[in-house]
């Protein structure tokens, strides 16, 4: 072991954060990459899921409500984006990655959002997912990342409780609007608890990521946080448990669940999903149509950089 | 939906409106920047939309919400600028339309900021800060587009040549434009000399076109984009008449 391992070594041990400039193995600089580079996609790629419903809000509040949450996910694409750049990977690189669909985003994104109930349900069942694992986040080894996620969580908090109170005016509504929550939470529970990734012993990445800390907390963990905290809420709702075997065990001290469907899962990662196509064609359709414009923009800037100088 | 003619509802719905057409520009930008960037456009719309209804439900009584006048009424009950209106046909005529509205809703505003109606006031004194920064992004984006390529120029070009169909009535004042603008006569020749400023130092041409037989938006008359827009925007409340959001 050279000295720099040994000092990169040094500060992982002592939970110190490391930083661009510092020594890093390759390894841990491509993991976080590939990490860091996949949440800016979800965050981008989970705009639209939310967007299909935006000029359809029902209300001049729950428009703004949504405008801004969706313009935060833009916000936390580009805070991830940056946190990326620092470890030597430019945005365009990524962004050509993800079309060429050598890097993912999460594949809850996939699914379709059919009724205005899935604002309520993404924000509270996929928001609340994602906080339960970005505030472990925080106190990743890696610097930039664990400060853009401090900033990103406070900000999700507030997407968790908008999802919250659309399921109550849902929930607490008339029929109708009852039937579309419980709907909408029946599509969105398993595919939520999936975005955890696999179960501890199947996961590929898992053990290195920890010994790094990148990673703070397993998956199983993790989701059964999310199980524990969520069952109450979906009491207080008055909806019906999506999951007939999900009953309070006293010796373990948490829910019980059904086994999860994971070939469906592994299906939707690997792109054979109710929207996949969807997503990364919206993507690239937007992102080849404006080229013009970032021509023009970078045309117009070459010509008065040239004027000033 | 009945309602009477206010100034407050021709900006209210002349807001709400444009706030629409900037929302679905969401997820649709050139750049994540420029996403936000609209975003925020569409938010302040928004905002004042809702602001603006609610001294017309005062006005009226109370009658109805902010939420009512929005989701409730029929596009001939509407009286939004048609410029407004006109679609997202590419980038070029979301930044057109935008910088048309902005130098216009900027001069509205500073003629009622000084209104005796202390709400109006208080409002445009707000607005006026908002369009601040909506005017500097429109009027960088005329610039670049105007003078980055000829394929930007071109675009550009062409949605102004459609857009100015629509800048006519903007100034074709009635007694209640008068009775709340301080200068009617102003507020046209500002618009004028800086549009046509704008678009020299751009490369931009303000196009000369035959005079047009379109009747006049302060009567609820609208392009045929109009109905779509509203179809979308009020299926919710429509379609579940009963319930609350």
């Amino acid at each position: 072991m050279d000295k720099f391992e040994a000092a990169f070594n040094e500060l992982i041990e002592k939970e110190l954060k490391i930083e661009p400039r510092d020594w890093m193995p390759e390894k841990y600089r491509e993991h976080l990459i590939r990490q860091v580079s996949q949440h800016a996609h979800s965050e981008v790629i989970g705009m639209q899921p939310e967007g299909n419903w935006l000029l359809r809000a029902p209300s001049l509040r729950s428009k703004q409500v949504l405008l801004a949450k969706i313009q935060d996910e833009a916000g936390h694409g580009l805070y991830l984006y940056s946190v990326a750049e620092t470890l030597g990977i430019s945005r365009q690189e990524m962004v050509q990655q993800l079309h060429e669909g050598k890097a993912k985003y999460s594949s809850i994104f996939n699914y379709p959002t059919l009724t205005w109930a899935d604002m309520g349900a993404v924000g509270w069942l996929v928001d609340g997912a994602a906080i339960t694992n970005q505030v472990s986040l925080q106190r990743t080894s890696y610097g930039p990342y664990s400060r853009g996620m401090v900033r990103i969580c406070k900000e999700e908090s507030f997407h968790q409780r908008q999802g919250y109170e659309i399921m109550m005016q849902m929930a607490f509504g008339t029929p109708e609007q009852k039937e579309m929550a419980q709907d909408a939470l029946n599509r969105f529970w398993f595919p939520a608890l999936m975005m955890f990734g696999p179960h501890d012993k199947d996961s590929a990445h898992s053990s290195q990521a920890m010994k790094w800390k990148i990673k703070i907390e397993s998956n199983d963990h993790l989701r059964q946080k999310f199980i524990d905290h969520t069952v109450k809420q979906i009491e207080y709702l008055g909806l019906k448990s999506p999951d007939p075997n999900m009953k309070w065990n006293e010796a373990t001290g948490h829910y019980d669940h059904s086994p999860f469907n994971w070939d469906e899962f592994w299906n939707v990662v690997n792109g054979n999903g109710p929207c996949n196509q969807e997503r990364l064609d919206h993507h690239k359709k937007v992102h080849n149509d404006n080229k013009w414009v970032r021509e023009a923009a970078a045309a117009y800037a070459l010509k008065t950089e040239t004027q000033v100088a | 939906m009945k309602i009477k003619k206010h100034v407050f509802v021709r900006l209210a719905d002349t807001s709400v409106i444009l706030g629409q057409r900037l929302a679905e520009m969401c997820s649709n930008g050139p750049t994540l920047e420029e996403d936000i960037a609209l975003s925020n456009i569409s938010l302040d719309l928004f905002g004042r939309a809702d602001e603006l209804y609610k001294i017309v439900a005062k006005l009226e009584g109370d009658k109805f919400t902010p939420d009512d006048y929005v989701f409730r009424r029929n596009e001939r009950e509407y009286y939004n600028i048609k410029l407004v209106e006109q679609p997202n046909e590419d980038f070029a005529w979301v930044i057109a339309r935008q910088f048309l509205h902005d130098v216009y809703a900027r001069e509205v505003f500073t003629q009622l900021s000084s209104s005796k109606n202390a709400d109006l006031a208080g409002i445009s004194q707000k607005v006026l800060k908002e369009i601040k920064y909506s005017y500097v992004h429109s009027k960088d984006w005329m610039n670049r587009l105007g003078l980055g390529t000829e394929e930007s120029n071109t675009r550009l070009q062409k949605a102004l040549d459609h857009l100015m169909k629509y800048v006519d009535e903007l100034f074709a004042f009635d007694e209640l434009d008068k009775t709340y603008l301080a200068d009617c006569e102003k507020l046209k020749s500002i618009w004028f000399k800086e549009v046509d400023e704008v678009l020299l130092e751009s490369n931009l041409k303000r196009n000369p076109f035959p005079p047009l037989s379109m009747r006049d938006y302060r009567d609820g008359f609208h392009s045929e984009h109009m109905g779509h827009l509203l179809s979308i925007m009020q299926y919710l409340p429509r379609a579940y008449p009963d319930a609350k959001w």
